[in-house]
């Protein structure tokens, strides 16, 4: 049976014709054996693109060709992104919003004025009704002053995102309006003294009142950007839930608090290294009456709602990087060409080449990968992007980190300065790697979530391996001696109707054979952990990196296919970018699958657990100094 | 004299000495005799002074009178006698025993015969008293010591004397005096490295026995990873501290001083002393104390005795007995908080049918023997009920629970005070008290009010 099955797989996958192979082998269990059923099943649209690379399978019809908007949209998105440039050039004082640590109202009117409130928020409501895609587009430009990024997301990107996708019409209806306006500013509360990234620990309770219409509202949210003027909140809460078998049991609860409800109280703004504009403060609810028609979705189901907020908010880091660092380019550039030294230009040496090279590359990838994603989550369907999503914000914030470094030492002291906006960049970004889930929890997100996909479809397979099915084993076997003799995969981008431009076929090829390696090195890891692969963070984190690799190939892959196909300007600089990206990628998924391997000598994770666990068993660092004489 | 600047010419003259020959020798070092500071007054032998006299003598003292008698009495009575050391250090130290007493023994000696006649049964003696004075850890003393042998005498000079054993007698009490050192864990110094040069030789036996205590002390020196220092805190709580946290090794755990040692006068004129109390407590011994289950008691278990070097401390435990395994509470988790899937930014565990592969788990199987929940440690003053009752009182301010839980006091016999050296009175009644175990009636201790 599981022979069988895995032998179609693998066959329709090496076929590479049928376009909804992949859609449809995801199913497992209830993989059909027929073309005609097949293509039956496949009507039901499910997006996945990343958590099927964890089965060593490129569904390239998920992210080829690389989404386009049509000509109206991008007509009507250039109108929108001119006069947004314009304010940003001319009217925000990004150093006085550093310094003073606020957002000066009038720049706040001049934001809500081009409607940048209500930018996803649709049109029937007052909003612009954007897509996600020209949601990034904008995030390029908002990005170039980080508070008001922030401001900005930690309104609608989370603060008001509840009401938009789960709450009902007549919610919307209430709330969406002034929020559009910017009238009324969202927040999102979350994050509790206790529960940083541990959301399962909220204390803050809701219990409903006698007459069963409110609830009151207790508890104490910290860390929340917009918390001193946010005048609707999305508040997660502890309610009691009576469950099928009739015991109550404490679930999360999503409500719209309205901050005339009385009982909310801001504490003080926290002073915060980067994004000083932006207002993070400490809200405490004190029988807080909340009307039962402000739940957003049902009681008790306040996680998937935080969950889907969450999940799908990330995409825009990438776009808001790309943006502020192609900015960066613009500068330093002109300085390097401009600034001598030892009568020669400073854009001469190859040092700060490599400087410009890496700014170049990295906002490439990154706004590949953010349009990529947004492209694919405005696709009708039910897309589940969340993967991608989180890898999209994990790349593009350390990417930025390491850009913003790279042009501030471009100008050397002059760079550390405040004269220059350098110093301000690398500060404000800095935030990028913490917030919306830490870069180290979404790489456990992105791991996890991909393995117990794997893990759900290979177990069948793993189980019958280890108990020495002969079948399987010798299945295994040929499959690797195939692997050997033939040594080249084919996942069909390349060649005759192949969906990658035939001068990108080299990265093609490694992206394809580092693909095929990872399924083979998760199927590995499976068989290696089971379960426990959870306990496995370092693991894990080679696991997350490869991925989003591949992931990053994919992007920049599609996107310069698409670009060299209908001839757009500077292609051949894309071609560039891509080659250097890829073969540059390729090797650093090669050393981590290496260290991947069982046994493997590049792998390091034994002694790095080691020396931490024995600093943090003295908290504190043990050498001797060097000094130190014993006679 | 720079100690190593001494042991670079006492190289130099061997070398020249081997070039030259032994008459060479003598009027070289006779040169070098001028340089030194001849100590004594015997105007006999000045050319041998140096000879027996090194670089690290100490300057000498000015009134050495009734034991330098003595010492010369004695010599002239028993000369040949083997045991009229250990009467010099008796005689010494007949009031008092001190460093500088042993130092006026081994001086009075050095000074008595030019000869230094006996020095090795000296140097045994002294060896053998060195704890008596207490000063078998001073590396000063021992170098002093050293410096009573007569020095160039026994070294080697030719192959013969260096293939076969040369006054060994003399090199085997170098090595005992070695030996003790190292014994009470002293390392020797570029001082006895010198007079070790000086008296024995380059490759001597004593010098080997140097050169191996000084490869091997400085690896072993921080061997131990709980080092106890040599000398204690002297003040009771300070050293309970110490022993608290050196039984609890957890650097979370808070140490509480419940109660200071005072005495106070009764109107009545009795003396009250109340001991001192000191206890430490970590967060998670309090998290486990808070969910203890109240109708099932508690025990003050002790005195347990730790010992820190020659000093032993006692120390009482708040436990309980383990939770069988019917009662045990699994925590249930929610699997919407959890699960994959579900968890808010990622799940904790992953829903898969599949094990840990064999070959990739290293758990070794370690029977774990179930023990009951240590609660919180103190060490006390008194081991009476009444002092550990107001350990546990204070003890229910931070975990109010404590009060509703029955606690039973468990004290066996032992010493109730620290047994310092200081303070090692006890009283007879209490002592007949502690006699027999105490298991008294589960005691409802109620909550202080303070």
């Amino acid at each position: 049976m599981n022979l069988n099955k895995l032998f179609v797989l693998s066959r329709s996958v090496n076929l590479g014709r049928n376009l909804f192979a992949g859609r449809v082998a995801q199913k497992g269990d209830c993989l059909p054996r027929f073309q005609s059923r097949r293509s039956i099943r496949s009507s039901a649209r499910s997006l996945v693109y990343a958590k099927d690379l964890f089965l060593g399978k490129v569904n390239k019809a998920e992210v080829f060709p690389y989404p386009e908007i049509s000509n109206e949209e991008l007509e009507e998105i250039n109108q929108l992104v001119q006069p947004v440039e314009k304010f940003f050039s001319e009217d925000v004082d990004s150093k006085k919003i550093d310094h003073e640590a606020v957002i000066p109202p009038e720049t706040l009117n001049g934001l809500k004025e081009l409607g940048l409130f209500g930018i996803q928020i649709p049109e029937e409501y007052g909003g612009l009704g954007l897509s996600n895609t020209m949601y990034a587009r904008l995030g390029e430009i908002t990005s170039l002053d980080g508070a008001i990024a922030v401001t900005l997301a930690a309104h609608q990107a989370i603060g008001l995102k509840g009401i938009l996708i789960a709450g009902n019409d007549a919610q919307k209806a209430k709330y969406l309006p002034k929020l559009a306006t910017g009238e009324h500013i969202a927040a999102f509360c979350l994050t509790e003294p206790g529960s940083g990234s541990d959301a399962a620990s909220i204390q803050t309770r809701a219990t409903l009142t006698e007459d069963g219409k409110h609830f009151l509202l207790n508890g104490t949210k910290f860390w929340i950007s917009n918390g001193g003027w946010a005048d609707i909140m999305t508040v997660f809460a502890r309610t009691e839930v009576v469950d099928k078998d009739g015991q109550k049991k404490d679930k999360i609860t999503a409500f719209i608090v309205e901050r005339a409800f009385g009982g909310v109280t801001s504490g003080k703004p926290e002073d915060k290294l980067g994004i000083r504009g932006s207002n993070t403060c400490e809200i405490t609810f004190e029988e807080t009456k909340v009307p039962i028609e402000n739940v957003i979705g049902e009681v008790g189901g306040g996680f998937k709602v935080a969950m889907n907020i969450l999940n799908n908010g990330r995409f825009s880091m990438g776009s808001a990087g790309a943006g502020m660092i192609k900015k960066l380019i613009a500068w330093t550039s002109e300085y390097a060409c401009t600034r001598k030294q030892f009568n020669r230009s400073l854009s001469e040496f190859g040092m700060i080449q490599d400087k410009f090279a890496t700014m170049a590359l990295n906002a490439f990838v990154m706004e590949s990968m953010a349009y990529l994603t947004s492209g694919m989550m405005d696709r009708p369907g039910v897309p589940d992007c969340s993967l991608e999503a989180a890898m999209v914000k994990v790349f593009s914030s350390e990417g930025s980190w390491v850009c913003v470094s790279e042009a501030l030492q471009v100008l050397g002291g002059l760079g550390f300065t405040k004269n220059y906006p350098y110093e301000r960049y690398l500060r404000d970004c800095r935030i990028l790697q913490i917030f919306e889930g830490t870069n180290e929890i979404l790489r456990m997100y992105i791991a996890l979530t991909g393995m117990q996909y794997a893990g759900k479809i290979l177990t069948g397979k793993i189980k019958e391996m280890k108990k020495g099915n002969v079948g399987v084993v010798f299945e295994i076997l040929g499959k690797k001696l195939k692997e050997s003799v033939v040594k080249t995969v084919d996942f069909g981008l390349t060649g005759k109707d192949g969906v990658v431009h035939p001068s990108l076929t080299e990265s093609a090829k490694m992206f394809e054979q580092n693909a095929a390696h990872f399924g083979s090195t998760v199927e590995g890891l499976l068989y290696r952990y089971g379960k426990t692969i959870v306990e496995e963070q370092l693991v894990l984190k080679k696991v997350a990196d490869v991925l989003i690799n591949l992931y990053a190939m994919t992007a920049v892959l599609s996107r310069t296919s698409r670009s060299i196909s209908i001839g757009l300007r500077n292609h051949d600089h894309e071609v560039l970018l891509t080659n250097t990206f890829c073969k540059d990628a390729h090797f650093k998924n090669n050393f981590l699958l290496t260290q991947l391997q069982k046994n493997s000598p590049e792998n390091n994770d034994a002694n790095i657990k080691k020396i931490a666990q024995e600093v943090l068993a003295k908290r504190e660092y043990i050498c001797s100094h060097p000094l130190d004489r014993t006679f | 004299m720079n100690a190593p600047r001494q042991l670079l010419r006492i190289q130099c003259i061997g070398c020249v000495a081997r070039f030259l020959g032994t008459p060479v020798q003598r009027v070289v070092l006779a040169g070098v005799a001028h340089v030194q500071t001849p100590r004594s007054q015997h105007s006999y032998g000045q050319l041998l002074r140096p000879f027996h006299c090194s670089a690290v003598c100490f300057t000498n003292r000015q009134s050495q009178t009734e034991l330098e008698k003595t010492a010369e009495d004695e010599t002239l009575k028993k000369d040949k006698s083997l045991v009229t050391h250990d009467d010099l250090f008796e005689r010494a130290a007949r009031d008092s025993k001190t460093k500088a007493d042993f130092n006026r023994v081994v001086d009075v000696f050095s000074k008595k015969d030019i000869r230094r006649r006996g020095h090795v049964e000296f140097i045994y003696a002294a060896l053998k008293k060195m704890p008596e004075f207490g000063v078998e850890r001073d590396i000063t003393v021992y170098n002093k010591l050293l410096d009573v042998f007569p020095k160039e005498v026994f070294v080697p000079r030719n192959f013969i004397q260096r293939m076969f054993n040369h006054y060994p007698r003399q090199q085997e009490c170098g090595v005992q005096l070695l030996e003790q050192m190292e014994n009470y864990g002293i390392m020797p110094n570029v001082e006895t490295k010198v007079l070790l040069a000086q008296i024995f030789g380059e490759k001597s036996h004593p010098m080997r026995k140097y050169q191996r205590i000084m490869y091997w002390f400085p690896k072993f020196k921080h061997a131990n990873p709980f080092p106890v220092p040599h000398v204690l805190p002297s003040d009771p709580i300070e050293l309970a501290r110490f022993s608290l946290t050196r039984i609890a090794d957890d650097l979370d755990g808070k140490i509480t001083i419940y109660q200071y040692p005072s005495t106070d006068i009764t109107e009545a004129g009795e003396e009250v002393t109340s001991p001192h109390i000191v206890g430490i407590q970590s967060p998670n011994q309090r998290s486990l104390l808070a969910k203890h289950n109240p109708c099932k008691p508690v025990f003050v278990e002790g005195p347990f005795p730790l010992w820190l070097r020659k000093t032993c401390v006692h120390y009482y435990l708040l436990r309980a007995d383990p939770i069988p395994p019917e009662e045990k509470v699994e925590e249930e988790f929610d699997p919407e908080m959890i699960g994959p899937e579900q968890s808010l930014f990622y799940p904790q565990r992953v829903e898969l049918d599949l094990e840990r592969d064999m070959g990739d788990d290293f758990k070794f199987d370690v029977d774990d023997v179930e023990e009951g929940p240590v609660y919180a440690m103190c060490m006390a003053g008194q081991g009476d009920q009444a002092t550990l009752s107001q350990w546990i009182s204070g003890l229910q301010e931070t975990c109010p629970i404590l009060g509703q839980i029955p606690t039973v006091f468990r004290l066996e016999s032992g010493p109730r005070e620290l047994q310092t050296s200081s303070d090692a009175q006890q009283t007879p009644e209490q002592e007949v008290e502690t006699d027999q175990i105490i298991e008294e009636e589960p005691l409802h201790s109620r909550r202080v009010n303070q």
